[in-house]
């Protein structure tokens, strides 16, 4: 048997492996690898990667002690840095090297750095029963896009296209993912269309409201501060907000929300 | 793709047979494997114009126009103006000036789009139908019917880096590069304001210290194709007809490409959310001063300010490096950006004026005479309570921001803003003095005030609590005054507080605790072992 391979069977190793691998994999497989290799993907915040490596420890514990053999076996390579006379020194190293870290560790903590506070926002606010567009008011309640029952649906849709690209690519994108020339400027991001966490989850006039009234427009709890989103009822007719609705459901092959299926849950 | 799927076929009818010896079986492997290896190409690039052109019109139409003159709808919001397939100039290429790209060469541009422009990348496509567009976009000039581009053989990069700097500052001024890119390749030569491609649009000399923007990419050899191959249709030239009449050398060409990659960072700057205000005991004084050197340097990008109309699609500040540091009594804060014109400046009028044609479209009023530039800081007219702020671009009515305006030939005054247009100058007596210094493309300018205002409606500045700031840019030059400028979204400034030795005390207890625990459980180990 080679060294290697007595190495890879041993338990102690084997759990050193899957801590290390799994580290790796939640560190830069998901984040990194993945979107280099075309698959949506973003690196994961450091306290969820915390509870994914408490739980590989969990597991990794149950799992070499479930078994006398494989538990007495694991314990062994710790038992020898303890007490081994022969690994005196990598004992004495390892007794200054592990505090030093965790100081080191805890200095980084508690350094006195002036943070970015927590930018809590609700992204999708309950929108008002109603609105005033350039003072004249239209009711959101029950509201559908009048577009798709009247005149015809290949023209609106030209309309759409080119509002859309004269207004809302510089921010939203070519590709309605949200990343257009302009969006590493602003925070919040500008919505991906793309993504079905945002107009796939609502009515389309909940979509009008947000276009018409813009960054202004949101409650507090939706940070209106922040929002770069123009008010549209500024720049834009109600037809053409209605035609760049449809524009950006049908592009990024999104369906809206009904009224009879969302006539409860709607705006979270 | 195709070729993939067909391949994999005859290699699972080889594995079907059970019967037979095993040297047929693998002769038959053999072949399988050959015809996997084959097949593909054989079967690949299929180019498909037709479908290529469907795929146009769904995402290529909207900038580059149903024609492909680069005329679309969204064309006149965009500097660089979108490529013209017909005309067929094509600035970002591998082949010899004067030249058709390669397949390659557009086939890249789609996958990764073209920094510094409107162009993404365009993953969402896939190989074969990035293909199939490539074969639409070359069929709408007959150029390419007639040419057969090809690579343009250039010398391997011989290495060295920033060793080679100095040989290429010199090549820079042999080639009179800063004759267009200016002393410091900040793009503010003084042919500048002339320059503009073959269709007349006004062409900005590239900003050769931010090269994440560069069109072409950054490092020394997309910069050593660009200098040969040149970019067809923009005044830059090709230096290939200098170097084979030997007036540069391969050497010179190199040191310059590596000269120039060295003059702005090796990737693009990170964002961080807040300016880190250190505190000194002594405040550096002017712009340039030496003090200013090690502290840390932030970087906030800028964008057109295009909530509002008028709006600007494609301004000249597209970011700013900001400074600061304070002693207890006063804050300075050190605000830097590339600007290639000193506004106002009669010389810029001409680029000024096309500017306004090639952008302007909306209506509104252009102005004619040579306009200033600006910088607006913008803070929030008290510490905010809570999270809410004023909205980030100059407030609104229910609260105000509270403003350092800084003109290029007034200096700095405290403002207010109720909204975009509502500056109105207030003199709060907080004594806020500014200096400013413009140099070869790049404004500087130190605003300074004491922490504390005594004027309750004004904000102070203490330690520890972060502090919202927002920065607006305008270029005269490029005609942007009012809603017509440059943005950014809100960011913090925090004023560290004396460091004490306090934070030491904490990672000291770590230290000794971690280490007691493993001295106790060494100890009980061995005892329980040995004994």
């Amino acid at each position: 048997m080679s060294r290697a391979g007595s190495y890879l069977r041993h338990p102690f190793w084997q759990a050193l492996g899957v801590l290390v691998g799994s580290y790796l994999l939640f560190k830069f497989g998901i984040g990194y690898v993945l979107p280099a290799i075309g698959v949506h993907s973003a690196p994961v915040p450091s306290s969820v990667l915390l509870q994914y490596m408490l739980t590989v420890v969990v597991a990794l514990l149950l799992y070499v002690s479930t078994n006398e053999g494989r538990w007495s076996k694991f314990k062994e390579p710790l038992r020898q840095v303890m007490v081994d006379s022969d690994k005196r020194a990598l004992r004495v190293v390892l007794l200054v090297a592990l505090p030093l870290l965790v100081g080191f560790l805890t200095y980084g903590r508690v350094r006195a750095d002036v943070g970015a506070p927590a930018s809590l926002r609700s992204i999708h606010p309950a929108p008002p029963n109603q609105i005033t567009f350039r003072g004249e008011t239209i009711s959101l309640t029950g509201l559908e896009n009048p577009l798709r029952e009247h005149g015809s649906f290949e023209e609106h849709l030209a309309v759409g296209a080119t509002v859309y690209v004269q207004n809302c690519m510089p921010c939203h994108g070519d590709r309605l993912d949200g990343e257009g020339p302009a969006a590493h400027a602003l925070n919040p991001v500008p919505a991906n269309f793309t993504d079905n966490g945002t107009i796939s989850q609502l009515t389309e006039s909940y979509v009008f409201w947000r276009i018409a009234t813009g960054g202004r427009g949101l409650p507090v709890e939706g940070a209106p501060w922040n929002s770069a989103m123009p008010a549209w009822e500024d720049l834009l007719t109600v037809d053409e907000i209605w035609a760049v609705t449809l524009f950006i459901y049908e592009r990024s092959g999104s369906t809206p929300r009904t009224w009879e299926e969302s006539s409860e849950g709607e705006g979270h | 793709m195709v070729g993939r799927l067909v391949s994999a076929a005859p290699l699972r009818s080889v594995a079907l047979p059970s019967v037979g010896s095993s040297r047929v079986r693998w002769v038959g492997v053999g072949i399988a494997v050959l015809l996997a290896l084959l097949l593909p190409v054989r079967l690949a690039p299929a180019q498909d114009a037709a479908s290529g052109e469907a795929i146009y019109r769904a995402w290529c139409l909207e900038c580059h126009g149903a024609e492909g003159r680069g005329d679309g709808p969204a064309a006149e919001r965009m500097l660089p103006r979108p490529r013209d397939f017909v005309g067929a100039r094509y600035q970002i290429r591998t082949t010899a000036s004067g030249e058709l790209p390669t397949d390659d060469d557009l086939m890249r541009v789609m996958r990764d789009g073209l920094p510094g422009t409107a162009m993404p990348g365009w993953p969402n496509l896939g190989d074969q139908e990035k293909r199939d567009v490539l074969a639409f976009v070359k069929s709408l000039s007959p150029f390419f019917e007639r040419e057969t581009p090809e690579v343009l053989q250039r010398s391997a990069d011989p290495g060295g880096g920033a060793d080679r700097a100095g040989a290429g500052r010199e090549a820079y001024g042999t080639l009179e590069c800063a004759r267009c890119h200016g002393e410091h390749g900040r793009g503010d030569g003084r042919s500048a304001p002339t320059l503009e491609d073959w269709r007349g649009f006004p062409v900005r000399a590239a900003d050769l210290s931010e090269p994440w923007l560069f069109n072409g990419g950054m490092g020394a050899d997309a910069i050593h194709t660009r200098f040969l191959t040149g970019m067809d249709g923009t005044p830059m030239p090709s230096n290939q007809d200098a170097l084979e009449a030997g007036v540069v050398t391969e050497e010179d060409l190199w040191n310059l490409a590596h000269y120039v990659a060295g003059l702005g960072p090796a990737k693009a700057p990170e964002l961080e959310e807040v300016v880190r205000v250190e505190r000194r005991e002594q405040l550096p004084g002017g712009p340039a001063d030496a003090a200013w050197d090690d502290l840390p340097s932030f970087y906030f990008p800028l964008v057109g300010q295009i909530v509002q109309a008028p709006r600007q699609f494609a301004p000249t500040v597209d970011g700013v490096w900001v400074k600061g540091v304070h002693d207890g009594a006063e804050l300075a804060l050190r605000i830097e950006w590339n600007d290639p014109s000193n506004s106002p400046d009669p010389g810029w009028q001409e680029w000024q004026d096309k500017i306004a044609a090639a952008l302007y479209s909306d209506g509104a009023p252009i102005p004619a005479e040579p306009l200033p530039d600006l910088l607006g800081v913008q803070f929030p007219m008290t510490p905010p309570d809570g999270r809410a702020r004023p909205y980030f671009l100059m407030g609104d009515r229910r609260k105000p921001v509270y403003l350092w305006l800084w003109h290029s030939r007034r200096g700095a005054v405290e403002g207010r803003a109720t909204g975009l247009g509502t500056t109105e100058v207030v003199d709060s007596g907080a004594g806020l003095t500014a200096s400013a210094e413009w140099e070869a493309g790049r404004w500087r300018v130190v605003f300074r005030r004491p922490l504390a205002d005594d004027d309750d409606g004004v904000l102070s500045f203490s330690e520890g609590d972060p502090i919202p700031i927002a920065f607006f840019a305008w270029d005269g030059s490029s005609g942007e005054t009012g809603t017509r400028g440059s943005i950014s979204a809100w960011y913090f400034v925090g004023l560290q507080p004396p460091t004490s030795n306090a934070v030491f005390v904490a990672p000291l207890v770590a230290f000794l605790v971690t280490g007691g625990l493993g001295m106790f459980a060494v100890r009980r180990a061995q005892k329980s072992y040995r004994g």
